[in-house]
């Protein structure tokens, strides 16, 4: 069925969920599930690392979260090596250098400089990501992980489109982005896609004494990465079409499919030994003729050092063989399609078709809880219950469900 | 010569589906017909490949299990857990919002080849089952490992061991609660006001 080629510190594994393709004469959904894995053991040594902290520190962050902000960047220093780079960058309207790269031995300069952080202003998430991307690439070198960890609990206006081109444009210079959204008032669509951008995670950090942990487990998987930064190309080839790409693992998360252009490049940043990726792919294969065999993907991965082909091909048969779909496969549709029903929802939702919403928000209720997330389903019921009576989900409740669905599949280490 | 072939109706809410579609775009039912050339498999019984959740019909409840009382053999620390709703088993990761109810990271549990997500146990209906998530060392009921995502009915005094670390449960079951709830109804007004107070003391 593939080809893989080099022999790299990854693995790429595609699986079907069919053996065989009946001839139809109409067009038929296909899935494919593709598993990064890295071939090497669990002692690998430390990357170093190279970060901005990008703190916001406007009007709304006064109170427990500032606290809380401190304290996750104190512990930072403790959870970094002496021979790692920080920068500390504060925004509200403007940005400010707190602390320009500077090894992480030299802790007393930065213990001072974040007790000083005070809350005031607006969010201009913008600048405060300019500022940090500059400061990591000051010090960016291929012997390090170059990252940005953007905190904010606001939502910026207008400046969306600058940051998200700031983003891209860094990933070429090596440099990642993560973004953390505290409670609830932050645009999570956005941020999103920032991190998706920048090759990062977006994480939803309910409650500030959350914080602390986040950081300190994105600090892990970064200086743990077997490969520091992977992008991968899907080209569909003749009669076949990407309908939907997602990320199953870690954790759920859709890829935009762009219309007009068939070959697709996604950003899918590091992979650590412990954690695959998996990537489920939704293809559309046009109506057939006649038995053939079908060449139907290339993919190509790019990494440092790295670069996996694979062409995957199906045969098309009168008379397929049947199989049942690989459980494992299976389970990541059947979250996926829950995940994806909510974010119908909210979409539904923004266009003003409340009924639509409600009826999706609804059907991923009743498949949490047939699944037993019976929390989840709970929440979901919560906002169904209030959109019935006319009123607007709460971003709590918005936010539990997207973060909380996308992580039905996190998997087990 | 090719096969004719139309959509795929969802039985559920009437959308249509591109053959082929294993869950329904709409509605996200599953289609185990899959297709018009596909041919579905009588239910087998005993088939433990199947991906579906095994479901028992209502009225089978006659007793509905209330709590788990877990003993872990190694540390020798023993668990009150409520049945009513779903035990994560795992190790606690804050982090990516992992708060198992059965937290075996006292107990060892990332030396025993405990995963963070590594099972699930929930009841049914009266019955309990428990869910491998696809964790790296396994799960294991009386010694046999269980398929990933398939859910397994144990009972009272059963051995279970997730990767290398033995649990036995006892089930605490009350046979005068009865009924079995089909699908969620929303939390009235009472529940709102409880997430509005959570929600005050977070921020």
């Amino acid at each position: 069925m593939a080809e893989a080629e080099h022999t790299a510190p990854i693995q790429m594994e595609v699986q079907l969920n069919r053996a065989e393709l009946p001839l139809l004469d109409s067009a038929q959904m296909l899935y494919a599930m593709l598993d990064l894995r890295s071939k090497e053991a669990l002692n690998i040594s430390r990357r170093r690392l190279n970060l901005a902290l990008v703190i916001d520190r406007s009007t709304s962050m006064r109170g427990a979260r500032i606290r809380n902000v401190k304290m996750a960047a104190m512990d930072l220093l403790e959870t970094l090596q002496p021979d790692d780079w920080l920068s500390i960058v504060s925004f509200s309207d403007r940005a400010e250098v707190v602390i320009p790269p500077t090894p992480v031995r030299e802790r007393r300069s930065f213990s001072s400089a974040i007790a000083s952080l005070l809350p005031r202003g607006g969010t201009e998430i913008y600048q405060g990501l300019l500022s940090g991307l500059t400061q990591v690439e000051r010090h960016a070198s291929p012997d390090y992980v170059n990252h940005v960890l953007l905190l904010t609990d606001g939502r910026t206006y207008g400046d969306e489109e600058l940051a998200l081109h700031a983003t891209q444009q860094a990933r070429k210079y090596g440099i990642g982005v993560s973004a953390f959204g505290i409670g609830e008032d932050w645009n999570d669509v956005f941020l999103d896609t920032l991190a998706r951008k920048g090759g990062g995670v977006a994480q939803y950090i309910s409650s500030p004494s959350q914080m602390r942990e986040v950081l300190r487990e994105e600090i892990q998987g970064l200086s743990k990465a077997v490969v520091k930064s992977m992008s991968l190309r899907i080209e569909p080839l003749a009669e076949v079409h990407l309908s939907a790409a997602f990320k199953a693992a870690p954790y759920m998360e859709l890829f935009p499919c762009d219309e007009g252009d068939k070959t697709q490049e996604i950003a899918l940043g590091g992979l650590t030994a412990e954690e695959p990726i998996v990537l489920i792919l939704e293809l559309v294969v046009d109506p057939q003729e006649k038995e053939k065999k079908l060449k139907m993907l290339h993919l190509q991965l790019e990494a440092e050092d790295v670069h996996l082909q694979q062409e995957i091909q199906i045969p098309i048969s009168l008379s397929p063989e049947e199989r049942e779909p690989p459980a494992r496969l299976f389970n990541f549709l059947e979250r996926i399609s829950v995940f994806r029903l909510q974010e119908k929802a909210w979409i539904a939702l923004e266009s003003g078709d409340a009924k639509q919403a409600t009826s999706y928000l609804q059907a991923a209720a009743t498949h949490l809880f047939d699944m037993g997330y019976r929390d989840l389903a709970k929440s979901a019921m919560l906002e169904v219950g209030r959109m019935a009576k006319g009123r607007t989900p709460t971003g709590r409740g918005r936010k539990k469900l997207r973060y909380g669905t996308r992580s039905l599949s996190i998997p087990s280490t | 010569m090719t096969s004719k072939s139309s959509q795929v109706i969802c039985p559920s809410c009437g959308a249509e589906n591109l053959p082929g579609t294993l869950f329904c775009v709409q509605c996200g039912t599953y289609l185990p017909s899959g297709g018009p050339l596909r041919t579905e498999p009588i239910p087998d019984q005993e088939d433990e490949q199947s991906a579906r959740p095994p479901r028992k019909k209502e009225g089978d409840a006659q007793a509905r299990a209330i709590s788990l009382e877990v003993d872990v053999t190694n540390s020798g620390r023993k668990v009150l857990l409520s049945a009513e709703r779903e035990i994560l088993v795992g190790r606690l990761d804050a982090a990516h919002g992992i708060f198992p109810e059965l937290d075996l990271t006292t107990d060892g549990g990332l030396e025993q080849g405990v995963s963070r997500r590594h099972a699930r146990i929930y009841t049914r209906d009266g019955t309990c089952f428990v869910e491998d998530l696809d964790s790296t060392n396994g799960t294991f009921l009386n010694g046999e490992r269980l398929t990933p995502y398939l859910p397994y009915a144990f009972q009272d005094g059963d051995e279970l061991m997730f990767g290398t670390m033995h649990i036995s449960v006892r089930i605490h079951s009350e046979s005068e609660r009865q009924g079995s709830a089909v699908a969620p109804s929303a939390p009235d007004e009472a529940d709102e006001a409880d997430e509005a107070s959570e929600e005050e003391a977070l921020s």
